[in-house]
């Protein structure tokens, strides 16, 4: 996992899964690395090819750490692969946070 | 593989790990691996492993504090058109409520459950104690391509856990390999007992000893469908207190049948929980009140030929799928292994039945005098024909001074070996009594006394003629104990004697009367059994006792030598009989005094010029063992 800065900005790559073994680290490690007011953080899932519900857990808490007190951070979420995609559509978690693809 | 239907049991791997979710991540990618070789697509793959990831981390973050020391087991079977995947677990479990339609994205749990009850097709959770089972089913849109390795194994490091998950995957699969060998070796071994042995409750016990060790069940109750019976019998049990009553077949289906009726009636497995059963009459409750396991009916050409129920008497785990198949292969093979015992039975009982009736032949044999007396100026021949179904016809004459002799001729109703020992024993007592008495209705009096008892009780009885005769005072006395009537020629005339009286073994106790008679000259005498009188023509017409008597008349006129009338009147049933099988035992005794004046014979026979006061071919055996039919 990669963890970037950019100015407001924080991105997160090169994650392989999001399970119940690493959620929670992951959330943690993120949450750790968030600026005081982020403005967008990015999380690139091109390279995650498994996704389950601790995962889910972990980046809607991260949603939550993110816009507790900062109206207009964005979450956006990069490149999912599909079944990742329907996933967060089952969930209903796609109204929550910005999937992009670029 | 192993399976001769592969498509219809599917393949199957399962995985067992410790109560930790790192092990139950590297379970579920086993066994996604392994639904990836069986070629579901990327998405089926990943919902299938998603689906399993949550059920597996639920039993691990759920688990009891005493669960937490037991294995998880997760599974997949995979067949052509779905693909079924169980999870076993050891929580307090949970109530699996319908679907919600949407979930709330704000939600902290439930997200896992809600994902499951989504992406599969069918969700069942069945919770027994401690321990509770999650299925999972999920159709197959359609057979699909293997997946493309090269693309898949873009980086090292997927590389890498490709490989790992085939080594995973071979492992598996050798584990199973390795179960499956265990389970032929254990066949094969019944089998060459078998073979030894024909010993089919043996060879059952040992068959499903070894498989409660392979599928780590304790106990088996196997039931069969007698030949011809509608019932289930039990015929071997793992424990005595198993066998119970048989259960009665071939009623009308109804809710409350016990778990071994619903399988014979279906014709599929039934599961068993003794804990859940309903069913008012269960004998499986015997077992005890936590037992579980599967009834599965053994069939043999869609012929139902018994059940065979197995499990464990306390539930901590129910059969996997590769078990519950290996208690299919056992019972199918148990199936075929009891109609080929049945089979080899019927051939043992056929050969039993053949040389049971040898034996009676040889005792039967062994009943008649090797030689008749030599008396002066009588002669003596007898004939005896055996028919195929042996029964208890016997002649004797016994010798009781230099001018008396006692004539018996027998028969015992009743048929094989127990006809035959009748008849010895009869023979032997008269033989040692007639030397105290020579009186005919004393002798049969005292013979129904001593064999009443043993004749009753199964159900036989014996019809005896007994003929004293003295030929000093050309007297005769007969008695009869229901026997056909004695034939007397008087010169050229033949009286029919006819005495009544009840046959030995009918009765506990009877008197018997007798009949006196004097001989005129030449006198001679005919004793018979209903074989010669009961002889059948092909027209189907008895020949009877005028015709045998008119027939002897005829013999009178000349006269004949008892040998001549004896191979005559053989030749004369013969004739009679033509085709006709015989049906009955034939036994007659001729006595006839040697005629004054040179002997005529009938045509066909061989002229005889000797006179003589013992008549030819009496003197050794040879002249009544030359009618009888070979030894074989």
């Amino acid at each position: 996992m990669k963890i970037e800065h950019d100015g407001n900005n924080l991105r997160v790559s090169d994650i392989a899964e999001l399970n119940a073994v690493n959620a929670s680290s992951f959330r943690d490690e993120v949450r750790a690395a968030m600026p005081s007011s982020p403005a967008t953080i990015e999380i690139d899932l091109s390279q995650t090819r498994f996704v389950d519900s601790s995962g889910l857990g972990a980046l809607f808490a991260l949603y939550k750490a993110a816009s507790h007190g900062n109206d207009g951070v964005t979450l956006r979420l990069l490149n999912p692969r599909p079944s990742i995609q329907q996933l967060f559509e089952l969930t209903q978690l796609h109204q929550l946070f910005e999937i992009s693809r670029r | 593989m192993t399976d001769s239907t592969p498509a219809e049991r599917g393949i199957s791997n399962r995985v067992v790990f410790r109560c930790d979710l790192s092990e139950a991540r590297v379970a579920t990618r086993i066994l996604r691996a392994f639904l990836a070789e069986q070629g579901l697509d990327e998405t089926e793959q990943f919902n299938c492993e998603l689906c399993l990831a949550e059920a597996c981390n639920n039993a691990v973050q759920y688990a009891t504090a005493a669960g937490r020391n037991a294995p998880i087991s997760a599974e997949v079977n995979c067949h052509t058109s779905n693909v079924e995947m169980r999870v076993i677990d050891h929580t307090e479990g949970f109530t699996l409520a319908a679907r919600a339609g949407s979930i709330d994205p704000h939600r902290e749990n439930g997200r896992g459950l809600f994902i499951i009850q989504s992406l599969m097709d069918d969700v069942q959770y069945y919770r027994c104690d401690g321990t509770n089972i999650l299925t999972m089913r999920k159709v197959r849109t359609r057979q699909q391509h293997r997946p493309e390795h090269d693309a898949a194994a873009a980086t090292l490091e997927d590389a890498r856990r490709q490989i790992e998950s085939c080594q995973q995957t071979i492992s598996g699969m050798a584990r199973e390999l390795c179960f499956r060998s265990e389970s032929l070796a254990a066949i094969f071994r019944c089998c060459t007992e078998l073979g030894r042995t024909s010993d089919l409750e043996g060879f059952g016990n040992r068959l499903l000893n070894d498989l409660l060790h392979l599928t780590t069940a304790d106990w088996f109750v196997l039931r069969l469908v007698p030949v011809g019976g509608a019932q289930l019998e039990v015929f071997v049990a793992s424990a005595p207190e198993l066998r119970t009553e048989p259960l009665v077949l071939g009623q009308a289906p109804t809710a409350d049948a016990s778990s071994e009726l619903l399988a014979a009636r279906k014709r599929r497995d039934v599961e068993f929980d003794a804990r859940r059963a309903t069913a008012t009459s269960e004998p499986l409750r015997a077992i005890g009140p936590a037992a579980n396991g599967i009834v599965q009916p053994l069939l043999f050409n869609d012929k139902l030929v018994g059940t065979l129920a197995i499990g464990r008497r306390e539930a901590d785990a129910p059969f996997s799928a590769l078990q519950a198949e290996m208690i299919r292969t056992f019972s199918e093979f148990m199936a075929v292994q009891v109609v080929n015992a049945r089979h080899l039975e019927e051939q043992v009982h056929a050969r039993l039945v053949a040389h049971e009736l040898d034996i009676a032949h040889r005792i039967q044999r062994a009943l008649l005098p090797r030689s008749l007396p030599q008396l002066a100026g009588f002669g003596l021949a007898a004939n005896w024909e055996s028919a195929r179904q042996v029964g208890g016809d016997f002649y004797d004459a016994i010798p009781l001074n230099d001018h008396s002799l006692l004539l018996v001729v027998a028969d015992v109703m009743g048929k094989g070996v127990p006809a035959a020992m009748f008849a010895t024993i009869m023979r032997s007592l008269l033989r040692a009594m007639a030397a105290r008495s020579h009186h005919p209705t004393r002798l049969l009096k005292r013979l129904n006394e001593l064999l009443y008892e043993e004749l009753s009780s199964v159900g036989m009885f014996i019809t005896a003629q007994l003929v004293f005769v003295d030929l000093q005072r050309r007297q005769l006395v007969a008695a009869s104990a229901g026997h056909c009537p004695v034939l007397l020629i008087s010169g050229a005339t033949v009286r029919t004697l006819r005495v009544t009286g009840t046959p030995l073994g009918i009765l506990p106790n009877t008197t018997f009367r007798q009949h006196t008679a004097t001989f005129a000259s030449p006198a001679g005498l005919l004793l018979y059994t209903d074989g010669v009188t009961e002889a059948l023509n092909p027209a189907g017409e008895l020949f009877g006792h005028d015709r045998l008597a008119q027939w002897l008349t005829t013999c009178a006129q000349l006269p004949l030598s008892a040998e001549a009338v004896r191979d005559q009147l053989a030749a004369e049933m013969l004739r009679f009989r033509g085709a006709t099988p015989l049906r009955d035992d034939q036994a007659f005794l001729v006595l006839a005094e040697h005629s004054p004046v040179p002997r005529r014979t009938l045509p066909s026979d061989e002229p005889r010029s000797e006179f003589s006061l013992v008549a030819p071919g009496l003197e050794d055996a040879a002249g009544v063992v030359a009618t009888l039919p070979p030894v074989t």
